[in-house]
């Protein structure tokens, strides 16, 4: 589903921020990418989502070699990736609902399929009873549920999580956690970057590690190693 | 869980349904003009001054080809016979003429008339009367069809009446027909290159209107970017706002011309009346006013659609 082969990234300006990063992550695979601040860890996720290109090596989504992906064909491929970001990312001129609802719209779905399929996100998240709320009106915690409301709504097969509990207290951390890993239970590929360590002591995920650009565990043999 | 084709193209569903979105998109994005209704309103007027001057100006010299028009039915051409010519075959000449196709009207003035006049006009009086002969030849007045009463064709007239063995000399006096003409043609190429400059800088409003909504909606461009939008779906509603401009600033351009053509009319036909001239001034029919809203929902749309290109792709979605 996710496939690095020997991707190197340098900014430029000399800063070579991704070495040699070689990893596979299939389909129905959850999975923890961690590292310090500054290890490559956006980075890597701006790699996957497009955002930025590798300077060598390849990235592979979904079965498409993304250095061949034309300017046209960026939309399409995002569309199967669930992205959700530490700073949520929301329109706050738009109501929850309008937020929600934006992937689908841009897929063209009929109002009444949007309408449903939107109600079954929030009621995933537990947030039905905002629907008509502004995002500013909101917690942090209920605007970083709402991105993930928006993340999920068109089911992609990949969710990316950029720091989903940055700045939320470590109960409602596990809940956000718990939330992707019920994703993980149908299916979906879940990679979530974070440095919150204590949060993955706690699980038994595969741990993807980032050391100033390197990749020092893929998690595989650690994974064995508890088995 | 979706499986793992990817979703390349919206379904055929979508598809079908699109034109319906997109009439709803069309309205929605008339409401949001009102989101800024002061920037919306200057772009607006901007738009309607800038297309009513040119439109103004056409009005003008529609009117005053009609008016020339009225003055070019009295082009006459003056046809001097050689003095050997008899009255009976001066005669004849006139009969052949009036069964020209170009000629509407000959007037015949025999030599003793033309003296006649020459004495009333020219003030000479009695001195003339000391001449032996009367040196003026038969004249004839020969005024041509509507149609062949431009400059270019009452030429062509008058060499086919010198081709005539009585004639001695023919006359039409074109010099201030062909300024006139070189005038209107004039006042239609500053109308042209006017409106041509003030379409330019409609363009170049429009678009810098539309850039700032763009720029003013960074974020959330690159949020719906993130979210697998594609250029065209973002482009679509500054397009419909594009549209809008040029619709709302041509129908201002429309009333502004109406009311101005009204107001100089009323001017205008009080100064006819002055010269006993019968005229009233004509507004822009059905046909130029539907023109000029065209002409202004294209440059609202080339305006909004040279900012959409230009802009829309170089906003990139950043993590951070």
């Amino acid at each position: 589903m996710i496939d690095f082969k020997n991707v190197n990234k340098t900014y430029p300006g000399g800063f070579h921020a991704l070495k040699n990063i070689n990893f596979s992550l299939q389909a129905g695979e959850m999975a923890f990418l961690t590292g310090h601040s500054g290890a490559g860890k956006s980075t890597l996720l701006k790699l996957i989502t497009l955002m930025e290109k590798p300077t060598s090596g390849q990235v592979i989504i979904n079965n498409s070699d993304l250095s061949k992906v034309s300017y046209s064909q960026v939309p399409y491929i995002r569309r199967n990736i669930g992205m959700i970001f530490q700073n949520h990312n929301l329109l706050m001129d738009r109501t929850v609902f309008d937020n929600v609802a934006l992937p689908l719209v841009i897929e063209g779905l009929t109002p009444r399929q949007i309408r449903k399929r939107v109600e079954a996100a929030l009621d995933k998240v537990g947030l039905s009873s905002k629907l008509k709320c502004y995002p500013y009106m909101l917690s942090g915690g209920e605007q970083q549920r709402v991105g993930i409301a928006r993340a999920i709504v068109n089911k992609p097969p990949i969710i990316l999580a950029d720091e989903p509990t940055g700045n939320l207290d470590p109960k409602l951390s596990l809940d956000i956690i718990q939330l992707f890993e019920d994703f993980n239970a149908v299916g979906v590929c879940v990679l979530i970057a974070t440095h919150d360590l204590g949060l993955i002591a706690r699980m038994k995920y595969r741990n993807l590690t980032l050391t100033q650009g390197k990749m020092i565990t893929d998690g595989l043999a650690v994974t064995e190693a508890n088995e | 869980m979706k499986n793992n084709t990817q979703k390349t193209s919206p379904s055929l569903i979508a598809r079908l349904l699109s034109p319906i979105h997109q009439g709803q998109q069309l309205i929605a994005s008339f409401h949001d003009l009102w989101r800024t209704p002061m920037a919306s309103l200057m772009t607006i007027l901007v738009l309607g001054i800038s297309l009513a001057l040119p439109a103004t100006l056409h009005l003008f010299s529609k009117n005053a080809e009609r008016v020339s028009a009225q003055w070019q039915t009295a082009a006459e051409i003056s046809v001097f016979l050689k003095m050997s010519v008899t009255e009976a075959s001066a005669q004849n000449l006139v009969q052949r003429i009036k069964l020209y196709p170009q000629v509407q009207q000959v007037r015949y003035i025999s030599a003793d008339d033309a003296m006649d006049q020459f004495k009333k006009l020219s003030g000479f009086g009695n001195a003339l009367s000391y001449l032996d002969t009367n040196p003026l030849p038969i004249t004839l007045l020969v005024t041509p069809t509507q149609r062949h009463s431009q400059p270019m064709a009452a030429k062509a007239l008058l060499e086919k009446i010198q081709g005539e063995r009585e004639v001695e000399q023919g006359k039409l006096d074109v010099e201030w027909l062909t300024r006139l003409e070189a005038i209107m043609v004039l006042i239609k190429d500053i109308v042209f290159a006017l409106a041509a400059l003030l379409s330019f800088s409609v363009v170049l409003i429009i678009g810098n209107t539309i850039r700032l909504a763009i720029l003013n909606q960074k974020d959330a461009i690159a949020v719906m970017k993130l979210v697998g939008a594609t250029d065209g779906f973002i482009q679509r509603p500054y397009l419909f706002t594009g549209f809008w401009y040029g619709v709302l600033g041509g129908l201002l351009a429309s009333a502004t011309v109406s009311v101005l053509g009204r107001y100089l009319g009323l001017a205008i036909s009080s100064l006819a009346e002055l010269y006993e001239n019968q005229f009233s001034m004509q507004g822009l029919n059905l046909q130029e006013l539907g023109v000029l809203l065209s002409i202004a929902v294209f440059l609202g749309l080339l305006g909004s659609y040279i900012s959409v290109r230009k802009h829309i792709r170089s906003i990139e979605p950043n993590a951070d």
